[in-house]
């Protein structure tokens, strides 16, 4: 919304109505250099007095302001002689500049001044003023005054809007006001921005018993100004006259992309002049300064460092260049220019066949040039050449980026030749300045030789590791159960021998009959003295070929048998002994009976035994 | 008909070794594209070898490719878990990995234990485990079937505490196999852990090359990672490649 001028119109009406006043006149006058203006804007009401003769002015008296904040006023006059027809006539004009600022919104009006002159009261019109809602009218809400900002021989804008600290103050805000502002609040990683801190005063400052600096986390920082004493710098905004203090400057540079925001800074101040009771203390604190901190552009070149941002050359000297083997020279790699010194990184001297290279040292030096931090940061390294002949010290390259530019850019030196001949004869080489740090780290060699590893799978994987695992308690289980099943399958010939012996026996009778149905008589008997002899051996345990007929009886008696069984068995046995080698042996019912009687006897030893 | 498998072998292995020799040879005058290319045809050949891998991972490193370099550092350590360049190549490659694992390790050290379990001689004390038990049993059948005798008793104890701590190293190595098989690197640049194996799941985190974890699951194109810190995501199954190698028992061969 733009305000509505009154002003020029005014002024021409009064140059017209100049020449109709009278001696002893008082023509009194007042405007308003807008009809509109916004809450957080100013308005500058002028009262001109123009008077006919050179008497004593009347006194003014201004308005009472009911509506408004008086933040200025200013006084001039003016003699002039005005030609009116053919006659000279003087005019005294007393211009009366008041600074107003609104208390509230909505229509308002500013009362009439007055002027008492010879007896009589001089009164201005009631001038209306629309005021509107802060923000909405132009800042000031005043017409374009030349002498606006000249009053004192300072600029009104020193700054672009957005950056000057000042461009949110309106004299209706306090007396006291601190602020903070950044020359760049949307710099690149690296790149400087400027942080200042300023107060600004319409009271007096005598001094400063505090300043408390914000933290500046996720910045390098440095001073760039820390003034020891308050120094007044006259400023006027939108009319009104401040002094402005510079209390602190530091460069900053943003270490990540980003928002950023600095926080507010501290500041104690003493007020007033002189007397003790006129002197008090006041506290203010800046405004956060918010940043937008933009990441380096893409298509960074290969090696480039993110420390690497500023305006910089590189140079490379080496001195001496003719010198004789063993003998050091010094290679100097310098950059300088404009930005974070401490964060550079300049290339490094590999290897290079024919020199040994010790640990380079570095050193900075940091200057501030035009509110700019500018630095030097130098590299030197010592090379001992190891033999004779041209060496060269290849060209290094630095890669950049140039904030100013927006654009990287590639710094080279130039190559250094070095001529090392012989050393003179008894000259010692120098001596180590240097010891050859070694650091423990970085990727190793590749081995040469080649070694297969087996791709078998682990034993336990193997489908037989399991079932080996089972095979000795099961293999131990067998043996134990077939031991056992053994022992009890196993069949005892002793026994078997005695529960056999009366089978063995019949078989023997049996054969005995066979022998006989042969007619061989000799081998019957044979065979029945057998199956009872057989029969004793095995059921009793007596062997009868070694005995005689009593020791015979005597062993079987022992055995429990009855003394008829007895008898009878000795009778049997020395019947066949007879019969057997007897020429007829007997007849055939003789020998029938006697295979009866064999039976009746093996039975009576196996029932006796029982 | 063995004798000419012989010579076919000995031929192979020396066309082998000549590759590796070349490869060397390139990546020494640095044509590092040419060295991985040998190294790579070696390994596709089943070569299975700690230099090998070794260098590989050197190659790729050269190249700036974290992720292939830190698998095939892996690889060595887990073909041989001595091998004191894979180690300290994968030290030096890790400090410059882009994920850095926030919070307690969930696994308990569990990783660090396997690690330290790794180089036991798992197969010698398997078939040891598998002598020692058989003894074991021996010695009780001589008990059984003869009564006890004092050397008997000597064996028998000696036998069984041998058995013991071959039967600890032998789980300990099993342990540790069983990790390495499931031990997997991701060689993408950067891949979303997602919370399910589908592109349309929603993004849990982030995993980027060279970073290390262990491969739970599978399905469809999609690998269930779970990282030493306990976070677990889906990532592509391109984006992840298991540290055991090709053709290892247990793993099948690539698919070409």
């Amino acid at each position: 919304m733009t305000p509505r001028r009154t002003g020029s119109a005014l002024l021409l009406s009064l140059s017209l109505a100049l020449p109709a006043l009278a001696a002893g006149e008082l023509t009194l006058s007042a405007s308003a250099d807008a009809d509109e203006v916004a809450l957080d804007g100013t308005l500058r009401l002028q009262i001109s007095a123009t008077y006919a003769d050179r008497g004593e002015p009347g006194q003014l008296e201004l308005p009472p302001f009911a509506d408004f904040d008086v933040v200025g006023r200013s006084q001039s006059d003016q003699m002039s002689f005005v030609f009116s027809n053919g006659a000279p006539s003087f005019r005294h004009t007393i211009l009366t500049n008041v600074t107003l600022t609104p208390r509230r919104v909505g229509d308002l009006t500013i009362e009439p001044a007055r002027v008492e002159y010879q007896g009589k009261t001089y009164r201005t019109q009631p001038i209306r003023i629309h005021v509107v809602p802060a923000g909405q009218a132009r800042r000031g809400g005043g017409r374009p005054d030349p002498s606006a900002g000249t009053d004192d021989g300072a600029p009104e804008d020193r700054a672009p809007d957005g950056l000057d600290p000042f461009a949110d103050v309106h004299p209706g805000q306090r007396d006291l006001l601190v602020r903070a502002s950044v020359d760049n609040d949307r710099p690149f990683v690296g790149q400087q921005v400027t942080w200042s801190l300023y107060l600004l005063s319409r009271v007096n400052v005598s001094s400063l018993d505090k300043l408390l600096l914000p933290r500046l986390d996720g910045f390098w920082t440095e001073d760039i100004e820390s003034p020891q004493q308050l120094v007044a710098e006259p400023r006027t905004i939108d009319g009104v006259q401040y002094s402005a203090y510079l209390l602190r400057r530091r460069a900053l540079f943003p270490l990540r992309a980003g928002k950023a925001t600095i926080e507010p800074a501290e500041v104690g101040l003493v007020t007033g002049f002189g007397m003790l009771f006129s002197r008090g203390s006041s506290r203010r604190s800046s405004q956060p300064v918010q940043l937008d901190v933009q990441p380096l552009p893409p298509g960074r070149p290969p090696g480039f460092d993110p420390g690497n941002v500023g305006d910089w050359t590189l140079t490379a000297t080496v001195e001496p260049v003719n010198v004789a083997v063993g003998q050091p020279v010094t290679l100097r790699l310098v950059a300088s220019g404009r930005g974070n010194v401490r964060d550079l990184q300049l290339p490094k001297l590999g290897n290079i066949a024919g020199l040994r290279a010790y640990d380079p040292t570095t050193s900075d030096h940091e200057t501030v040039d035009k509110g700019q931090v500018t630095g030097t940061r130098t590299v030197e390294q010592l090379l001992v050449p190891e033999r004779t002949g041209p060496v060269e010290i290849p060209a290094l390259s630095m890669e950049i980026f140039d904030p100013a530019q927006k654009a990287y850019r590639t710094l080279r030196t130039a190559p250094v030749g070095l001529s090392v001949v012989a050393a003179p004869q008894g000259q010692a080489p120098a001596e180590p300045v240097a010891q050859n740090l070694l650091a423990a780290g970085g990727m190793r060699p590749i081995r040469l030789r080649l070694a297969t590893a087996s791709a078998g799978a682990a034993p336990w994987s193997e489908p037989w590791f399991w079932p080996a695992l089972g095979a000795p308690p099961f293999g131990l289980a067998l043996l134990l159960g077939v031991s056992r099943l053994r022992r009890m399958m196993m069949i005892d010939p002793e026994r078997q021998r005695v529960k056999l012996a009366r089978t063995a026996a019949a078989r023997r009778l049996r054969g005995a009959q066979a022998l006989l149905a042969r007619g061989d008589a000799g081998a019957f008997y044979a065979e029945i003295a057998r199956a009872v002899t057989g029969y004793l051996a095995d059921k009793q345990g007596i062997l009868s070929a070694g005995l005689t007929r009593e020791e015979l009886a005597e062993a079987v008696a022992r055995r429990g048998h009855g003394e008829e069984t007895v008898r009878r068995l000795i009778r049997l046995l020395d019947d066949c002994d007879r019969m057997r080698f007897s020429p007829g042996s007997g007849d055939a019912p003789a020998r029938e009976a006697m295979l009866g009687r064999a039976d009746q006897v093996l039975s009576e030893l196996d029932r006796g035994r029982a | 008909m063995t004798l000419l498998l012989a010579l076919l072998l000995a031929a192979s292995d020396a066309q082998g070794m000549q590759l590796f020799a070349d490869a060397n040879a390139a990546y020494l005058s640095g044509d590092v594209a040419r060295a991985i290319a040998s190294y790579e045809a070696l390994a596709s050949e089943g070569v299975l070898s700690p230099q090998l891998e070794t260098n590989l991972g050197s190659a790729y490193a050269r190249q700036g490719k974290r992720g292939l370099a830190a698998l095939h550092f892996e690889r060595a350590l887990f073909l041989d878990p001595g091998d004191d360049d894979a180690r300290s190549d994968l030290v030096e490659l890790r400090r410059g990995n882009v994920d850095r694992l926030e919070g307690e390790l969930e696994e308990g050290g569990a990783e660090t234990v396997a690690r330290l379990l790794a180089p036991l001689p798992g197969a010698v004390a398997a078939i040891a485990l598998l002598v020692l038990w058989s003894a074991c049993w021996v010695l009780l059948g001589v008990r059984i079937a003869r009564g006890g005798s004092r050397w008997a008793s000597i064996a028998a104890t000696g036998c069984f505490a041998a058995l013991l701590l071959s039967a600890l190293v032998t789980w300990g190595a099993a342990a540790s196999r069983r990790m390495a098989l499931q031990r997997a690197v991701v060689i993408a640049a950067a891949a979303p852990a997602r919370e399910g194996p589908s592109d349309k799941s929603s993004s849990r985190f982030e995993v980027h090359e060279g970073t290390t974890a262990r491969v739970e699951d599978e399905d469809g194109g999609f690998r269930r990672l779970k990282l030493a810190n306990g976070l677990v995501g889906w990532v592509p199954k391109a984006a992840v490649e298991l540290v055991v190698p090709p053709g290892w028992a247990g793993r099948g061969r690539p698919e070409s």
